[in-house]
């Protein structure tokens, strides 16, 4: 029995040993923080003069050790983006970097993000329909003020929306090009103003037209176009939503009819789209720009872009609607090096790299005289963006939002099988959308 | 003339079987060397031909794929885990198995109902012991992840070790061996079929885990993935249209030295699963 | 049960208390003070060296106490109250911290520092009892049959021969304490508490709020669905577990039969055609299949060229607004599809260990049958079936737990392309083809609900772990063991 007694003392001692000290390591991050801030500060007091008004050059002269940042960019943007953080270290000669860049899609960022905050980059790339998770999560540095040119100004008003929460910007907008819109091809249909006449020209072809209505993200351009709206509310997580007010069921009798066609079809991912227009099957699609390239190759001369087009509800011909989209660039509050990261993150979004990135990229700018200029509006699908934008609207919608109207899009695509009554199915879903986080 | 008829519709339905269970694996394969990168829905067979998804894997890496990278950081890992795993589970097997002490199946049935507990449950809670001893982003963090609690897969090798007659060990004591020597001694090359069947499973598991390592690696930077998620991740929304076929190679060429150790394992798997229990 | 010979190894509460009480009542003025010095006991009673190694224990202890176990559990009850705050100079750029509370590290740390506490007091509880048997060897009348005490070195020998076991569980332990029980007990903690999106450390606090959650998975309202997506995903999950281990453990056997009968010629190569199919790593494979079944996959782009679309909507199979068959995408088709891809996924496997077990098949059995008459249906039913499920019976309940947690073969065929088309479920984030697993997954991972997660793993816990209990008393108390042994 003793011996029982000494081979648990040496677990003990050993997990003990690891658990203690790397608890005494790790105890309280916040306060070395604080002392690290307070160091610096003082550095700074002694070696700039307080009156010292350029904070960039405050914090070149406070920085003494190597400043560590990691950041995030999606996969398609690594080359293009470990291009600008070079050239980012070139403009602070006296500072040492070491900065590595990772790869993580931006539609997605929020996940790993907010899995361990803590852990999370200093610098990372999103979609603005993140926003409110990501502040609500305590990922967002607010952008207090700009140094090296001024966010608010310089870029669309759209996209400082987007990236603005409760009257505080969160982010620096990059793109604006993550809204969706319509591809058509141009032997095909000779007018995309409605559906109705694009189902028809479709059906002489012998062609679909293809969206993603069985998506939240997509289907929301039905009901925000017929004045139906969904929001988020103050608290950042739950909704308001008035899809099941009156005259709703008009929208939802809308999208079933649409769906009874049998031309206007819901494609449950990208790859359906892609896949339907490359062998042909599909000859219109309310797509984004990340699909344009696959597009474009399967269309060749014949490729074009659109605003959404209208649909009749309840007799009336009505514009859809859409989220619009733009990526952004965020900077975690808890870097070690907050100041530094926001600086980067101007970098990255400056009017100049814009237009690099368009140039490199084909991405559309965020940036408003990047945007006006010749070039980027002579591409189609970022043309067609803009057209849209006129209907588009921020996202601003909580994560209870998303399984519910994914479903009801579903329902209503598919004919409402079951036979449901219109206004529970709708009041149902609001239900659910509105729903607490519990 | 019965028997032969009989025979042949005997080897034909074991064809149609065959070929259902490797049709996908076919798929695999042929999609590896289509020259189209995406999915492709309407053939079977790719249009065009090409080796290129091969060459990008080794040659050519880029920021997705870093297929050299992947491979050797799931092989060290493999290995380790391998190690670790293997010993552990032999310790425990040979404790419960050939020694007797007070609470012996109290901790073995605590050990058994710990095993059922989901993984994916406490994989947050592990994340944040390992973040509190600094080994996330770490491949050392990987095999603790794989090898520490492996422990309790003690049933199948001990299930073995139960069937070796006693009257060995006993032998062994009265000429004054000591466990420890009974144990690596006599044991374990008693135990080799079983031995060998652990190694090959424990090596296997890092090359298919996804959800561990996609929470445990979560940098982004690719160099740093296992191949499961380097090649989870090219069927990003994003990449999947680009990176389809890519997906396919690496998954054919990860397969080929599993597939050899399966066919080595084969033998072993028979042997040492149902040896415990069929000769007990 | 025949059990009287394993009682020794099963643990006594009251045997063990009891010792306790024994050393300390009968003890000597030594041993009484090894219940504050432990090392005392032990250095006067020769063994000086343990009774240092176990002072340093205590040292060791004591400082883990104030230095790392007191400040959190300090905070255990309120799982902390200073908030994150973070500000920013906006001319020097600096940023500066609070020392706020982390729920989590609290909560965390709190478990550890517990543990080690309950271990500890379980070392002192020995440390008492071996010290006062050292007392009783020490004062024992001289004679031939008085024991005498071990040396350290001798201590140490004894950890790799009668003490063996010790040494060979010590890391394991170890292990399994790090990667398993207290991950375990701070998700069954945080069932407890109110960790959700809205409480997510470091930023937000969260704190306790007793068994809410667990009243909410039993609620029933339109707003708060737990309780109706819970009915339904277990009742889905037993069933599936049920379906996936008796369908892939059937096939499998059979399978074996097939390939071993005299009739197969090259039995080796046909096996081996089968394990090919399983080395190719699951998740590549659940990924191919998946889209090879998608709804503009290839084999909905064949069966549409093929006219069996037509057909299967002319018979109501397949409802009328569709042009595809919905292989992953509708209720029953999905379910439907997930048992047959697991059968293909797992039937390989089986096939691998039934060819085992049916090679040990005593003949004499089925020699004597033929001659009464019996045909090969009726030798399978009455002879072989019966046991090859003797033989695996056990591994049949382990099978059907772990089916009850497949989470790969759910998550990757139905994760992003299956959309349910019950309000009800999708307003608890929940879809018809989730195993409990995958459902508290997607909670975790897309939505961090963490409480509910948690309330549902506990769930999955028990149920599996009743399973378990069920198959234990064959598999540990063991009628094989006792054989040889």
């Amino acid at each position: 029995m003793k011996k029982k007694g000494l081979a648990l003392l040496m677990a003990a001692t050993l997990a003990f040993g690891a658990l203690v000290g790397c608890g005494g390591g790790e105890a309280s991050p916040a306060a070395e923080d604080s002392t690290q801030a307070a160091d610096d500060s003082a550095a700074s007091d002694d070696s700039a003069p307080a009156t010292n008004e350029d904070a960039v050059a405050n914090l070149v002269a406070a920085t003494k050790d190597t400043v560590a940042m990691a950041v995030w960019a999606s996969e398609e943007d690594q080359e293009f983006t470990q291009g600008l953080i070079d050239s980012f270290k070139s403009q602070y000669p006296d500072v040492t970097f070491d900065i590595t860049l990772g790869a993580k899609s931006e539609a997605d960022a929020k996940d790993d993000v907010l899995a361990d905050v803590e852990a999370a980059p200093d610098v990372y790339a999103f979609a603005d329909d993140q926003i409110n998770e990501l502040v609500n999560g305590g990922a967002l540095q607010e952008v207090v003020s700009t140094y090296t040119y001024d966010v608010k100004d310089e870029n669309l008003a759209g996209s400082v929306e987007a990236a603005t929460l409760n009257g505080k910007l969160y982010a620096y907008p990059m793109t604006a090009d993550n809204g969706y819109f319509l591809y058509y091809d141009k032997s095909v249909f000779s007018n995309v103003d409605s559906l109705d006449s694009m189902i028809s020209e479709a059906d002489a072809a012998g062609k679909k037209i293809a969206m993603m209505v069985s998506n939240a993200w997509y289907n929301y351009a039905f009901f925000k176009g017929a004045g139906f709206d969904v929001s988020l509310n103050e608290d950042g997580v739950t909704n308001t939503c008035n899809w099941n007010a009156s005259g709703a069921t008009d929208v939802a009798q809308a999208i079933i009819d649409l769906g009874k066609t049998g031309t206007f079809i819901d494609a449950k991912e990208d790859a359906d789209i892609v896949t339907g227009i490359t062998d042909g099957t599909i000859a219109a699609a309310v797509s984004g720009v990340w699909n344009a390239d696959a597009i474009k190759e399967a269309w060749g001369d014949n490729f074009a872009a659109a605003k959404l087009p209208t649909f009749t509800c309840g007799g009336k011909q009505v514009q859809m609607s859409s989220f619009s989209g733009y990526k952004m660039i965020g900077v975690n509050p808890h870097s070690k090096n907050v100041g530094w990261a926001m600086l980067l993150a101007e970098y990255l979004t400056n009017a100049e790299n814009q237009v690099a990135r368009f140039e490199a990229r084909g991405l559309g700018p965020a940036n408003t005289e990047a945007a006006a200029s010749e070039a980027v509006q002579a591409s189609p699908a970022i043309a067609a963006l803009a057209e849209q934008a006129a209907y588009a609207t921020p996202q601003r919608v909580g994560g209870n939002y998303w399984d519910p109207a994914n479903t009801l899009g579903l329902t209503l695509i598919s004919g409402n099988p079951d036979g449901t009554d219109l206004q529970t199915l709708l009041d149902n879903a609001v239900e659910g959308i509105t729903a607490p986080v519990e | 003339m019965k028997k032969k008829v009989g025979s042949f519709f005997h080897h034909l339905l074991l064809i149609i079987l065959v070929v259902i269970w490797l049709i996908p694996i076919l798929w695999l394969v042929v999609t590896a060397f289509s020259g189209y990168p995406g999915i492709n829905k309407t053939h079977f067979f790719p249009e065009t031909w090409t080796i290129s998804n091969f060459t990008t894997l080794f040659l050519k890496p880029d920021s997705v794929v870093q297929y050299g990278r992947w491979f050797s950081n799931t092989l060290i890992i493999a290995i380790f885990t391998c190690i670790i795993s293997t010993v552990f589970v032999l310790m425990v097997s040979y404790a419960f198995s050939c020694m007797r002490f007070k609470g012996r199946k109290t901790l073995m049935s605590l050990s058994l109902i710990l095993n059922m507990f989901p993984g994916v449950l406490s994989m947050i809670a592990v994340y944040f012991v390992l973040k509190s001893l600094g080994l996330t982003n770490s491949h050392l963090g990987m095999i603790i992840v794989y090898s520490a609690g492996s422990g309790l897969g003690y049933l199948i090798v001990k299930g073995f070790m139960d069937t070796v007659p006693v009257s060995l060990r006993e032998a062994a004591r009265l000429e004054g061996a000591s466990e420890l020597q009974i144990f690596t001694k006599i044991m374990l090359p008693i135990c080799k079929p079983i031995i060998v069947y652990q190694v090959i499973n424990s090596f296997l598991l890092p090359w298919g885990d996804f959800v561990f390592a996609k929470l445990m690696l979560n940098s982004g930077i690719s160099k740093d993935y296992t191949v499961a998620i380097g090649l989870y991740n090219m069927l990003d929304r994003s990449l999947v249209n680009q990176y389809f076929s890519i997906f396919c190679a690496g998954g054919f060429i990860v397969s080929i030295p599993i597939s050899i150790l399966f066919i080595i394992m084969q033998k072993f798997y028979v042997e040492g699963v149902t040896g415990g229990s069929v000769k007990g | 049960m025949k059990d009287n010979t394993n009682k020794k190894e099963r643990f006594s509460f009251v045997g063990y208390f009891k010792d306790l009480v024994t050393a300390i009542a009968k003890g000597d003025w030594s041993v009484k003070l090894s219940m504050l010095f432990m090392g005392a006991g032990y250095t006067f009673h020769k063994q000086v060296i343990k009774g240092i190694l176990v002072t340093i224990i205590e040292i060791a202890f004591i400082m883990m106490c104030i230095f790392y176990a007191a400040p959190n559990l300090a905070k255990f009850g309120t799982l902390g109250t200073v908030q994150f705050e973070q500000v920013l100079d906006p001319l020097t750029l600096q940023t500066t911290v609070n020392d706020y509370d982390n729920s989590f590290t609290i909560l965390l740390n709190s478990i550890i520092a517990l543990f080690l506490i309950v271990c500890f007091v379980f070392f002192w509880i020995s440390n008492m009892k071996s010290v006062y048997r050292l007392q009783v060897i020490d004062n024992a009348p001289d004679s031939l049959l008085k024991k005498r005490i071990n040396t350290f070195i001798e201590d140490i020998n004894s950890l790799f021969s009668e003490k063996f076991h010790l040494t060979l569980l010590a890391l394991p332990t170890l292990g399994v304490i790090l990667m398993n029980i207290i991950p375990i007990f701070v998700m069954i903690a945080i069932a407890f508490t109110n960790y959700d999106q809205s409480h997510m450390p470091p930023n937000a606090l969260f704190t306790w709020v007793g068994f809410a959650n667990f009243k909410n998975i039993l609620a029933n309202s339109m707003t708060v669905t737990f309780g109706y997506a819970f009915k339904k995903i277990l009742g889905w999950t037993l069933l599936w577990a049920v379906l996936a281990t008796l369908t892939t453990f059937i096939f499998g056997v059979l399978l074996a039969m097939f390939i071993n009968s005299r009739t197969t010629k090259w039995p080796k190569m046909w096996r081996t055609l089968f394990i090919v199919a399983i080395a190719v790593p699951q998740f590549v494979t659940l990924l191919l299949v998946r889209y090879f079944f998608g709804d503009t996959g290839i084999v909905n782009s064949i069966c549409s060229n093929l006219g069996v679309t037509e057909f299967l909507k002319s018979v109501g199979l397949v409802s009328q607004h569709l042009n595809y068959i919905p292989f992953l995408s509708s209720e029953h088709w999905a379910k439907f599809m997930i048992v047959m891809i697991n059968i293909w996924v797992g039937v390989p496997y089986q096939m691998l260990i039934a060819t085992g077990v049916l090679m040990n098949i005593p003949g004499d059995q089925i020699e004597s049958a033929k001659i009464d008459g019996a045909n090969k249906f009726q030798t399978f039913v009455s002879i072989t079936m019966p046991y090859v499920l003797f033989i695996q019976g056990p591994s049949l309940i382990t099978d059907f737990v772990k089916n009850i947690n497949n989470f790969n073969v759910i998550y990757l065929l139905t994760n992003n392309s299956f959309i349910t088309p019950d309000q009800a479920l999708a307003n608890s984030n929940a879809k018809e083809v989730d195993l409990l697993v995958t459902w508290l997954f997607r909670l975790t991972n897309e939505y961090y609900n963490y409480k509910m997660a948690s309330v549902i793993g506990i769930i999955v816990f028990i149920i599996s772990a009743v399973f378990t209990i069920l198959s234990f008393t064959r598999m540990i108390a063991g009628d094989r063991e006792g054989d040889y042994q």
